[in-house]
């Protein structure tokens, strides 16, 4: 297994648009955030802010890295690797695994080095702003580590889109469109039919909320929100690898 | 040592290999040929689990692939050599089916020098030649030193040069004790690597077989004859209900052996400056072969 996984993470990091979509995921989400700090009213700065900027921008890191869970797969579809990859490997349900243990591990390191880098460098840019000394904020840490898991479940449920359509680009889109418009649409429609608030149990949306600095008081809770998708995420895979081991290479 | 038997592969209600038994010998190099679209491919594919067979079984030296824990080891394939990312490098493209197999990176830089790459390890697959792609597949190949080699039409869209490389390669591969299976329709080229063949048509078996028996068994056969009084000759075996195709200065008689025409020929004083027996190619055999098989199809099928 071992064996199997080093060689996933072998070609993972030796196609260079893999690199460049691992490094968008954390630049692109770490400038939102820094920027933020930066020009932000100094007077409006408290302990809450950086915190917030950091897991605001972490829905963007999630769904680049869900894409990148995405190019794991579909590029041995596209390129014609994966059956070289299947005749290396003939227990499909280990092929999955590993690549699954890899782009997971890899979304919670990129999700983390944000986490990092961000407060690291956000806290050097607001000392050294004309802020007066702030104290932790006690929300910061669970959000951080919510973010950190949803790295690792994003590209999981990336992969799983992936290994259902074998296509980068319709994959793509159902990642990206599932929380920003079916689940809108379909969350509406529902809380119109039943005249209840049906939108709370969308899935990525609940994952997406996980990561919130302060979370409504009436709701699953942080763990509660995280799981919950994470179930719909383990469903999915499940689905994914089934197809995975029936279809034809 | 390769040994199929009973394979079926249907996709919907196509059968696209109907039955299919044969074995691959250690030491020899096996055509498997068939016209396109008659089931090579699939079948290899197939033998590898990369498309599931509704019936039937392949074994490498007794053991299906799907048992293997490191197969690169027993059993090398290259089914295509464009499956390769076109943005990763030789080397590295080696390096992660090397790695998948417990294959240490030194015997990447083995392969690569085997295979005469070692100077473009380190430039993009994208970059390669078709030539330079099809030496990276037999790379792959080579990568766990296997004991059964499998490749799918490995001539496809070489220079000539290429296609020579491959064909001193596989001879050298089968020298060494390796059951080599190779598929192609370039059948010229089958005919100077393969000594045994797997001939199928429609999915089905047709024959296995030496080349050599193939041809004495498929190809036409016929004497051809020069004689200043051909027309003579030719007026003769007429006469005796020979079929004769003749043109100004030569004949060819069918359906008969050279040592009957030259009795005929000291028998009636008629001089000869050529006597030869001439045997069509595999090429000849193989469409005589396979045109069988569809016709039989074509009336089984009407028949149903």
């Amino acid at each position: 297994m071992i064996a199997i996984i080093r060689s996933e993470w072998i070609k993972l990091r030796t196609v260079r648009s893999n690199v460049t979509t691992a490094i968008v995921a954390m630049v692109i989400p770490l400038a939102i955030s820094l920027l933020s700090v930066t020009f932000m009213g100094e007077e409006n700065i408290d302990s809450g802010t950086l915190p917030g900027f950091i897991v605001g921008s972490g829905s963007v890191a999630v769904l680049l890295i869900g894409v990148l869970g995405v190019l794991c797969v579909t590029q041995e579809y596209s390129q014609g690797t994966i059956r070289l990859t299947l005749a290396a490997t003939p227990s499909r349900p280990r092929v999955y695994l590993a690549k699954g243990v890899v782009v997971a591990v890899l979304g919670a390191v990129l999700t983390g080095f944000i986490v990092l880098i961000g407060n690291v460098v956000g806290s050097a840019i607001i000392d050294a702003r004309d802020v007066p000394e702030l104290d932790s904020n006690p929300d910061a840490a669970p959000a951080f580590l919510a973010m950190i898991l949803m790295g690792a479940v994003v590209a999981l449920l990336g992969m799983a889109i992936g290994a259902l359509t074998r296509n980068p680009p319709s994959a793509i889109t159902t990642l990206v469109l599932w929380p920003l418009l079916v689940e809108g649409i379909v969350g509406g429609l529902l809380s119109l039919a039943f005249d209840d608030d049906v939108a709370r149990w969308m899935p990525f949306q609940s994952g997406l909320n996980s990561m919130f600095l302060e979370l409504p008081e009436d709701g699953f809770g942080r763990w509660g929100l995280l799981g919950y998708f994470a179930a719909w995420v383990l469903f999915v895979s499940l689905i994914a690898e089934r197809s995975l081991k029936r279809r034809d290479a | 040592m390769i040994t199929v038997e009973g394979l079926t592969k249907k996709y919907g209600s196509t059968v696209a290999v109907d039955d299919l038994s044969f074995t691959v010998e250690p030491g020899v190099v096996t055509g498997f040929l068939g016209p396109n679209g008659s089931g090579p491919s699939t079948t290899l594919r197939c033998m590898i689990g990369l498309d599931r067979m509704q019936s039937g079984r392949a074994l490498f030296d007794g053991k299906p692939y799907s048992s293997l824990r490191a197969p690169l080891h027993e059993v090398g394939t290259l089914l295509d050599a464009g499956n390769a990312h076109s943005g990763r490098t030789a080397r590295n493209h080696l390096r992660w089916m090397a790695a998948s197999n417990g294959l240490p990176a030194k015997r990447v830089d083995e392969v690569l020098e085997i295979v005469g790459l070692r100077q473009v390890a380190k430039k993009r697959v994208g970059q390669f030649s078709l030539g330079m792609k099809q030496r990276l597949g037999i790379a792959s190949v080579l990568l766990g030193d296997p004991r059964v080699v499998i490749l799918d039409e490995p001539a496809n869209g070489l220079d000539p040069e290429g296609i020579r490389w491959i064909r001193e390669m596989l001879k050298h591969l089968a020298s060494q004790g390796r059951a080599v299976l190779v598929s192609s329709h370039l059948l010229s080229e089958m005919a100077l690597i393969a000594d045994s063949l797997v001939v199928i048509g429609k999915g089905r078996l047709i024959e296995q077989c030496t080349v050599d028996q193939f041809i004495s068994r498929h190809a036409k056969k016929w004497v051809v004859v020069r004689s200043p009084q051909l027309g003579a000759l030719v007026d003769l075996a007429r006469a005796k209900g020979m079929q004769v195709v003749t043109d100004e200065t030569t004949a060819e008689l069918h359906g008969v052996e050279s040592a009957v025409v030259g009795e005929l020929a000291a028998g009636n004083g008629i001089v000869l400056h050529e006597l030869s027996t001439q045997t069509g190619s595999l090429e000849d055999a193989f469409l005589e072969a396979t045109a069988l098989s569809v016709e039989y199809h074509g009336q089984s099928e009407s028949a149903t």
